[in-house]
This record gives structure tokens, sequence and C-alpha cells, in this order.
């Protein structure tokens, strides 16, 4: 029963995002000059190029954000049943955390936490 | 023709009901069947009942628009809910404050980069045809000269009932409107119209 | 030993105008070492007010000193009109940079000396120079093109056999990553426009442009009467809106020798405090807005409404009020006014500390300004920050306690003053300075005297020939007016010192090191207003 909840939901996500586009795609309006496909800086031009350097800081935080918000997902489905599934889990779980908080440490005594 | 209704003020109070009733009769020419002239009018509602603005003050109507959107002369019951601050996202561009010279330029790919169906509003006797300014040699005499304008909202500065009186008007101008077949498939442009 | 005959022994051939203000004139060879002695002891340059009297293109600098308060202008000029050349002091003020500038858009003097000598206003392409008196208004129609910015500035210097060799400075290198905050921008209050190079998050040098709003108001001052000038100096700088248009009456009731009457001076006190609070609840709603709060926004516009409500009353308007006029003020006070004003006052008082509760106590905010954007004493002199900036970095530039008009030196108040420079400390400035305004209101609003309201004047008003001056505590910072007369009516010149414009020179200064969301809290405390830089 509880999967067929979770089908339903499914098609109905996918339903409403082809519908949208769909719709939209039909009965929109239609317009086209050479100035909506400029990227939009405040209303000037762009002026250099676009493919530059980029700071290595911003590759640590993406990273570093990754890791963390996967480990929030394996979470969320344990925390919906950890009554039930006893104190096995528990300790799995925390065996789970604890490498990454180890993790999290090392980032953290290495400075990738500020901004540099 | 359907009458654009705005509660509680009843059609007669407008002024300008003749460019309105020139305008519904021009479309009116070719004819539309009942159920796209139903799905318009709910399409209408909608639309003119949400229009978006871009985040586009330049001076001291501004202020005004500020206070519009402030918490006495809230506009959001309006629908204007929020300011889009890429023209991508806005509806309209309500254009508050003197458009000089040196801004004329970024006002017009602003008005370009924004996707249709897209209105303007000149806020302000400045937008209208230069306002104090006009013996300048800096100020552009009236932003006509340069994007097509929906209304025009004298005053200096218009007080925020006025704003909402332009408001109305530009509501019960898309309310008039024929989404499909008018709005909805503007003539493409032409390809070698490139800036 | 008299201010003239200091002058004179480090200037000899200096001569001063007979009428108005004081004003050295000296010829632009001795002008150097007149300024490089006279930077010693006056580290404030108020302005740098370009002008065109017909034979001779010229400049009229005005300064002050910080610690003592005195005021000394000095005038140069060259005969030159192909090709103007004056000796730059933005070595001695730094603040001279932008405001030489401003002298080189508008009438094609150059400064030798100065870094950047580019327009700041006007178009890069734009032909000819529009405050000189033989500009013809039409020969610049609207141009649609985008406009190219250079990324490289002339400098012209003096070598060392006395020719004058153009130099090219770079702003930014061709691998420096530029970005625009352009002038459509929600967080730039205005339409201003800074290029900024930026290394990853953080800023490395801003660049403004103004001149997006730039209507040449004081062009179109040189053809209106005197009264007519007045219609254009409320859109200006509209939160200061009757604090400007006070500077100009005063400038031109002092030329005049008109004397106002008691009610009118107690009018324009109370009507100019009011505008403080208003303009003060602006900043804190913007600010807040700014940083990504939108509650707080409603609160300041909230009490804000209030205060319009009161003032409309009385002079019928909003935000452009049209009230004072040369004479006194256009027309008496609303019946209600004493009793609205008092009913807000304890209103006000009492719902104050709300703002404080949700904003300033916040964790967030404090992270966001304590300690960020950090302007020293001397920089702001140097820089010519003055207003709320300037008072938070601990440099006492009030100018109603320094240079008294109105009624102000008969009111008791504070002058608010903090040292850390900080974001936060210009943000307690102008909430402190609130409560002072409220003070001021408190003392003079049971005590208007009875008389009229505007004093008689002639139909056609002409001011005497000479240079005058006169500066007011506009809610930003000091807001000046120098006239140059020749006795028409019209004036030959008319020139207001911008409180914003300094300030947005400063950004570079502030910003340096900061991060892009600190760079937004900067520049919403340092507390301009576009229409007011561009004039």
């Amino acid at each position: 029963m509880n999967f067929m909840m979770f089908m339903v939901a499914i098609l109905a996500a996918l339903l409403l995002v082809t519908a949208a586009l769909v719709i939209a795609k039909l009965i929109g309006p239609r317009s086209f000059n050479a100035q909506k496909g400029e990227p939009y800086e405040c209303g000037m031009l762009t002026h250099g190029d676009t493919w530059v350097q980029f700071k290595v800081g911003y590759y640590l935080y993406a990273v570093l954000y990754l890791v963390f918000d996967v480990e929030a997902m394996f979470l969320f489905p344990w925390a919906t049943i950890a009554g039930e599934l006893g104190t096995a889990a528990l300790t799995g779980v925390i065996f789970f955390l604890g490498i990454l908080i180890l993790g999290l440490a090392y980032a953290w005594r290495k400075g990738a936490l500020e901004w540099k | 023709m359907r009458e654009p209704t705005i509660k509680s003020i009843p059609y007669e109070e407008f002024t300008d009901n003749e460019y309105l009733e020139k305008m519904v009769a021009d479309l009116n020419e070719k004819g539309t069947n009942v159920i796209v002239s139903n799905l318009d009018a709910f399409i209408n509602w909608g639309r003119s009942n949400s229009l978006w603005s871009l985040t586009f003050g330049t001076s001291c109507c501004a202020i005004e628009f500020m206070a519009l959107g402030a918490a006495r002369y809230d506009m959001a019951r309006f629908g204007f809910e929020v300011t889009r601050n890429s023209p991508r996202q806005a509806d309209m561009i309500m254009v508050l404050g003197t458009i000089t010279h040196k801004m004329a330029p970024v006002l017009k790919r602003l008005y370009d980069q924004m996707a249709e169906p897209k209105y303007v509003i000149a806020i302000g006797g400045c937008t209208i045809s230069g306002g104090p300014f006009r013996s300048s040699y800096h100020v552009v005499m009236g932003i006509d000269e340069i994007i097509p304008v929906d209304v025009f909202v004298p005053g200096c500065p218009p007080r925020p009932e006025a704003f909402y009186y332009g408001m109305m008007q530009l509501q019960r101008k898309i309310k008039l409107e024929n989404f499909f077949g008018t709005v909805n498939r503007k003539e493409k442009e032409p390809e070698e119209d490139k800036e | 030993m008299s201010m003239k005959d200091l002058i004179l022994k480090i200037a000899p051939s200096a001569t001063f105008e007979e009428q108005g203000d004081f004003v050295a004139v000296v010829s632009k060879e001795e002008f150097r070492s007149l300024m490089e002695k006279l930077h010693a002891d006056y580290d404030y340059l108020r302005d740098v007010v370009g002008f065109d009297l017909v034979e001779s293109l010229g400049a009229l600098y005005y300064l002050e000193s910080s610690t003592t308060f005195e005021r000394v202008a000095v005038k140069t000029s060259t005969l030159d009109r192909e090709n103007p050349l004056l000796p730059s002091v933005c070595d001695l003020w730094k603040t001279a940079e932008i405001k030489e500038r401003e002298v080189y858009d508008l009438l094609g003097i150059r400064f030798i000396g100065n870094p950047d000598m580019r327009r700041i206003f006007l178009r890069e392409d734009w032909v000819g120079y529009p405050l000189r008196k033989d500009y013809d208004m039409d020969s610049n129609p609207l141009n649609m093109t985008n406009e190219q910015n250079a990324d490289t500035t002339t400098e012209v210097t003096l070598t060392a056999g006395g020719d004058f060799k153009e130099v090219q400075n770079q702003i930014f290198g061709k691998d420096d990553f530029v970005v625009n905050f352009g002038p459509q921008h929600p967080s730039t209050h205005g339409v201003l426009r800074m290029r900024v190079h930026l290394d990853g998050e953080e800023v490395k040098k801003v660049d403004p442009i103004c001149g997006y709003i730039h209507r040449g108001i004081e062009k179109m001052c040189e053809s209106l009467t005197y009264p007519q000038t007045l219609a254009l100096t409320d859109r200006m700088d509209y939160l200061s809106a009757n604090q400007n248009r006070h500077a100009v009456c005063l400038c031109v009731e002092q030329a005049m020798g008109l004397e106002i009457s008691e009610r009118a001076q107690y009018i324009r006190t109370i009507v100019d405090e009011l505008q403080r609070l208003n303009s003060h609840l602006l900043f804190f709603s913007c600010l807040v807005l700014d940083m990504g709060g939108l509650t707080p926004f409603f609160y300041g516009f909230r009490d804000r409404e209030m205060i319009l409500d009161i003032l409309e009353d009385t002079t019928g308007g909003r935000l452009i009020q049209n009230y004072y006029v040369i004479g006194g003020v256009q027309a008496d006070l609303h019946p209600d006014f004493q009793k609205k004003v008092k009913a807000f006052i304890v209103h006000f008082r009492g719902i104050l500390h709300e703002y404080h509760e949700i904003f300033t106590g916040n964790v967030i905010a404090r992270n966001r300004l304590i300690g960020i954007g950090k302007l020293t004493r001397e920089q702001t002199i140097a820089l010519g920050c003055t207003g709320g900036t300037g008072r938070a970095s601990g440099w006492a530039n009030d100018v109603r306690k320094h240079h008294p008009y109105a009624l102000y030196n008969k009111v008791e108040f504070k002058e608010i003053l903090h040292t850390e420079g900080d974001c936060y400390a210009r943000y307690m400035v102008r909430m402190e300075e609130m409560l002072e305004s409220m003070h001021i209101i408190e003392q003079l609003i049971d005590n208007i005297p009875e008389g009229e309201c505007k004093v008689k004047t002639k139909p056609i008003i002409k001011v005497p020939e000479g240079i005058y001056s006169a500066s007011v505590e506009a809610s930003r910072g000091e807001f000046g007016v120098f006239l140059v007369s020749d006795g028409g009516k019209n004036p030959a010149r008319l020139h207001f010192r911008s409180t914003g414009l300094p300030l947005v020179h400063a950004l570079d200064t502030a910003c340096a090191g900061s991060k892009i969301a600190d760079f937004i809290a900067i520049g919403a405390t340092l507390d301009y207003v576009i229409p007011d830089i561009d004039r």
C-alpha cells in the first residue's frame, strides 16, 4: 500500500512538470530578438571573456556541501523508523556519523570552512 | 463588448473608456468563437491580477513606489506582489523617474530582454515628456521615444493613489486583450533586424 | 596674522574678491604652493567648483579645517580655452580626484597630476563641455548605441623640461574579472553603475560610473531665475528636499541681506528635523532590505507615512514639497501641525525599541555590520565624507553645530560621534540622530512665535555681484550651495555640493578586501542617493 502511494506521487510529479512545460510551449507567446539571447548584466553588455580562472574556494565549498547533504539524505529515512529498528541500527548509524564527523573535524582544522 | 470590471469601481468612473472601446472594436473585427473568448477572459483575469514589475527606479518616483509597496498602500493586494530583479521574470516595467541619454540604451536593452507579454507604465512627468527638466541637454523627452508605453501616469511625483489608478487602467487593458491569436502570437522579428 | 596677510605672504600677487565671501584669487603659477601651505591647517576640501566666466575658465576651492572649523576659499583660473590646464591637488586631498573629474567633464579643464582624467557623468563619446557658456545645447542628440567604457585613463603630467605629457594609466588589467553592478540593480539606491574587480568573492577595486540620472540641473539653473531654481532643488536629494531648499534660500537671503521672520525660522528648523527623521527612517528600511530582511522595511515605512501626513497637511506634497521660498516659507502651518507633531513624537519614542529588537540585536545583522568597511577619521576627512559617515569615524562635522544657521544655535542637542568607523557605527549614528532630532523638535514645537511666514521680496530677485556660499546639514552630509552672481536675475554659476559624490568615491577605500555581501552592506550604510550625486 505504501508503494502505491509512492507510485502515485511520482506519476503526479512527472505529469505536472510535463503538463506545465507542454502547455506553456503550446499557448505561450513567441518573440525573438537579439537581446533576448544576451546574458543579463544589469542592462549593460558584458565585457571580456567568461572563461576565467575560478577560485578553488568555490569548489571546496561545493564538495563539503555535497558530502553533508548526502549524509542528511541517508539520515532522514532512518530517522522516520528509528524506533522500530532498535539499538543495532542505532550503533550502525552512530558509526556512520562518526566517520563523517572525523571528516568534518579534519576540514575544520585545515581551515576549509573559512573563506580565503 | 465585454466591459473590463474592476472590483468596486464602476466602469463609468474611469476616464479613457473610448480608448478601450476602440481597442476592442479593432480586435473584434476578425471575430472569435465563444469557447476561446471565455478562455481568453479566464487567462486574462489571471494575468492582470498578477503583474510583477521589474525593479527599475531611477529617481524620486521610485520612493513613492517603495511607499506603494509598503504597508499603508499595499500593492500586493492587487497582485503586484513582488518586483523581480531580472527582466526575464518580470511582466511589466514601471519606469519610475527621469530617463537620461546615458540611461536610455540600458532601458531599451532591459525592455528587449523582457519576455512577452510585457507592458510599460510611464510614471511621472519626466517619463511622459521630460517633466521639469525639459530644457536639459541630457534628458529624454518622454520615454515613448524609445519604448512603447501602455499607460501614462502624470504627477511629480504621482500620489500612490494615482499609481493605483494607472495600474487599474493597465489591468482593464489586459482584460480586454485577445490572448489566443494576438498576445501569444506576435510576429517573429525579421532576422535582419539585429542590434 | 589675519588670513589675508597669511595668504599674501605665501602668494604675494594674490588679490581678494571685493563683494560676497572672502575669496583669495591667485594665479595658477602660485596656486600649487599656496595649497600646499594651506593643506597643513585646512585638511577638509569642501568642494571644487569649476566655472566659466566667458574670458577665463577656472575653479574655486573651498577649504575647511576639521579642528578649528575655519573656512577659506581660493580661486584660480586660466585664460586658455583650447587646452585649459590647472594643477591638481588630489595628492593633498584625496576627494579632489573625483571632484576634478567632474570639473573636467562639465567644463573641459584638465588637472595636471590627477591620475584619472575621465569623464564621470557624461558618456565617454560625448562631444563638448556642457557648462561652458558657448555650449550648443543640441550638439549631442540621443545616442542609443552601447557605451564602451575604456579600461585605461589618461593623466597629464609635467615633465622635467616644463612640457606636458599624457600618460596612460590602467584601471583594470586584461586578466581581471570585472563585473557590473549595473545601473538597474535593487541594492544600489538608484542608478549607480559600479565596475567591480573581483577575485573570487573578494572585491579588489571599485570603479563607480555615475551619470545615469545626470539631468543637467546646474546648467538649467543658469537660465532660470532664482525662485525658479528652487523648483529643481527638491528633486536632487529628494529625501533631504527641504534641507536642500533651505541651503539655496539661505545663500540667496544672505547675499541679498534679507532677514526672515522668527516664525519662518522656527518653521524651517522644525520641518528640517522632520525631514531628517523621514530620511533616516528610509535609510533604516533600505539598509535592512539590502541585507535581506523584509519585515523591518515595513516598520520604517509605517512611521515614515505618519511624518509624510504631517508634512502633507501643511505643504501639499509627500516627497516633493516646494515649501521654502526666498524670504520664508510658502504658506503658514496647518492648524493641527503642533498637535500632530507632538502625537507623533510620543508614538515614535514608544515604538523605536521595536526597531532595535528586530534588527540591531540580531546576530546576523551584527555579524554583517560590525567590523566591516572601516574608515578611519583621517580617511573620511581626506575623502570629504561628511554626514553620518564622518561622524561614525570620529570626525565632528555637523554643520548645525559648527556653522549654525536657522535656530540651531538656540537649541540644545548632542552631536553623535562614534569612533569605530565600521558599518555598525554608521548605522547607530543615524539611529541616535533620530532621537536628537526629536529632542530638537520638542524644544521648539511649543514656542513658535506669531508673525508672518514670508517676508515681502521684490518681484524680480537680483543678487548683487560676487561669490556667495551657504551650507546646511542635510540628512546625508553637508549640502553646500555656491553661487557666482553677476548682478542679474539669473545665476552665472550655481553649484551644489553633492553629499553623495565623496561617499561613492569612498567605496573603493572602504571595500578593499571585503566580500560582495559586505560591499552591499557598506554601500547601504554609506547612505548616498544617486540623483544628488549626478545632479
